[in-house]
């Protein structure tokens, strides 16, 4: 393993600490339950958007704490949910009356953790709701499983809901908000080669040269199938029409699509992706009104990216619109 | 009658907190295989705080000692395993609050409360292939020993570790129906699960800690396990 890590143990918090000094006028955090939150915030007329999950999806999600995004999150140690404590602390710290929305990425590890702390916060009079996102269409969803997973679709359910909270809609409002949005976003992923966390110190899974992992989740968990990998416009049309045949999306719908990186793959090749999915958008009589390609969602160093695209109206537009401003600056 | 005493149940969960820290990397291999890995590193965060902290914490009976491990658990351990543990050691921590000393049946009520409140947490049942399906069975094992009035404490106990082991085998053609497994559908298949595997080695441990003799059967609780 070669990484730039002091003491595997430490390598969240001392990341955390990290995106604290980075952004001292914009966030503040309690390290001892590994939260970060936007130092104006919470206020009484405002109802606070909160995550939490494993780390080594950064950007995601402490470093989408920002206006017009979270106002706070907490993070897991590498790929696995906070702890109940962190979760629960990071819902009072960000309490309203107005009350807090906890956006949940649907794994088993996330919803145990959060419903926990939801039912603790609720024991103490605290209005807060929970809403799971679950956008990964490689995932077959049935009555018999957890479900689909939450993967990069996660960035609009934040940043619409986000902004609909800095807009002054209510709680009930904010949950509708995320219900439309998680319902219309699809992604699928691929990945070309592992990733190491830390604490681990080998690959979380074997994959060949010639080989790609079609499906990929944001952990390194097994997708739809383990193929022989092919040209980039070929992936691209494996992951694009995945996700377009699910909803699915027809000719006229305007649309967001984000490329997002998994970490170890070039804004280059990224952009070798967005070149064919916006070919293969007109095809289909998709406009795009909005594009995002970079790392939004990542897993640790893993090669590979996914594609996500979410059906608008003009509420959403004008949401995905809004000003934010997070963590992750380029200016 | 035959009781369990604070000391054996604090004896117990000390050889359990060997066992899993001794197992951190085989652990989360074996999660690797359908899950996300995390398994191992997850629950020996935990049991590192609980080994370092059992011998100090305050233990006027069993059910304040299990209070305090399950908060240890809510503050350390990241993963599905915090709240699956956390709810269980609470859960057990209830009944058995304000005693020193648990009768058969009354240990048997205690882990029944604990698989009860895991089952509620996680939504999970027998056959969906999580640590419950050595759990229930373990705790019925338990019950059904308890309304016999048997004395032989080593007995139950060599019961309940094979009947742990055997559902490592038992489950491992499952597809698995909870847990980030499950949303790799078919692909669980033909692996063990992890947490199957746990129960199975801590209950073999245990059998070793106390003298009795039992030889497991599968081979990744014979590989945990030596």
């Amino acid at each position: 393993m070669k990484k730039f890590v002091n003491k595997p143990e430490d390598f969240v918090p001392e990341f955390m600490a990290g995106v604290l000094a980075a952004n001292p006028d914009l966030l503040e955090g309690d390290l001892e339950f590994q939260m970060v939150k936007r130092k104006d915030r919470p206020v009484d007329n405002k109802v606070s958007i909160v995550q939490g999950s494993g780390s080594g999806h950064e950007p995601a999600h402490v470093m989408a704490v920002g206006p017009g995004m979270l106002d706070g999150a907490c993070q897991g140690p590498v790929f696995a949910a906070p702890p109940v404590d962190a979760c629960y602390e990071t819902i009072k710290a960000l309490a309203t009356p107005a009350g807090v929305l906890v956006l949940v990425n649907n794994y088993q590890g996330d919803r145990m953790a959060w419903d926990t702390a939801v039912e603790l916060a609720q024991a103490e009079d605290i209005k807060v709701e929970q809403f799971w996102i679950n956008d990964d269409v490689a995932v077959k969803d049935s009555l018999y499983t957890v479900g689909r997973r939450g993967v990069a679709g996660n960035f609009f359910v934040m940043k619409a809901c986000g902004a609909a909270a800095e807009e002054g809609k209510s709680l009930e409002e904010v949950m509708a908000i995320a219900e439309k949005v998680n319902n219309n976003v699809r992604t699928m992923g691929v990945a070309l080669t592992s990733c190491i966390p830390p604490a681990k110190g080998t690959p979380i899974f074997d994959i060949a040269d010639d080989e790609m992992e079609v499906g990929v989740g944001i952990h390194g968990e097994p997708g739809r199938e383990r193929a022989k990998i092919t040209n980039a416009d070929d992936i691209t049309k494996t992951l694009f029409d995945a996700v377009a045949d699910d909803l699915p999306f027809n000719d006229g719908d305007r649309v967001a699509l984000m490329v997002n990186g998994l970490g170890g793959t070039p804004p280059a090749e990224l952009y070798v992706l967005y070149n064919k999915a916006a070919k293969l958008c007109e095809e289909r009589g998709l406009t795009i009104a909005r594009n995002y390609v970079g790392e939004y969602c990542t897993s640790l160093e893993m090669a590979g990216a996914s594609i996500t695209m979410l059906k608008l109206d003009a509420d959403l537009e004008k949401y995905l619109d809004a000003p934010a401003e997070t963590a992750t600056r380029i200016f | 009658m035959a009781t369990i005493s604070l000391n054996t149940i604090e004896k117990g969960i000390d050889t359990t907190a060997d066992t899993v820290i001794r197992n951190e990397s085989y652990f989360s291999d074996l999660d690797g295989l359908a899950g996300d890995g995390d398994f191992g590193t997850s629950l020996a965060t935990g049991f590192k705080v609980i080994k370092k902290d059992l011998p100090e914490i305050d233990k006027p009976d069993i059910g304040a000692m299990l209070l305090k491990l399950s908060m240890i658990v809510s503050k350390h351990v990241g993963g599905s395993s915090g709240p699956i543990w956390g709810t269980g050691f609470m859960k057990a921590a209830l009944p058995s609050k304000g005693k020193t000393d648990l009768s058969l049946t009354e240990f048997a009520a205690m882990i029944g409360n604990a698989v009860d409140g895991i089952m509620a947490r996680g939504g999970a049942q027998l056959g969906d292939k999580t640590l419950l399906d050595a759990l229930i069975p373990v705790s019925e094992k338990l019950k059904e020993h308890a309304a016999s009035g048997t004395d032989d404490l080593s007995a139950v106990l060599r019961d309940c570790a094979e009947i742990a082991d055997k559902a490592v085998d038992e489950t491992r053609k499952l597809v698995a129906h909870r847990g980030r497994a499950s949303q790799v559908g078919e692909r669980s298949a033909d692996t063990p699960d992890p947490g199957i595997v746990a129960i199975a080695t801590i209950l073999a441990d245990w059998c070793k800690a106390n003298g009795v003799d039992y030889a497991p059967n599968a081979a990744e609780v014979q590989k945990a396990s030596a």
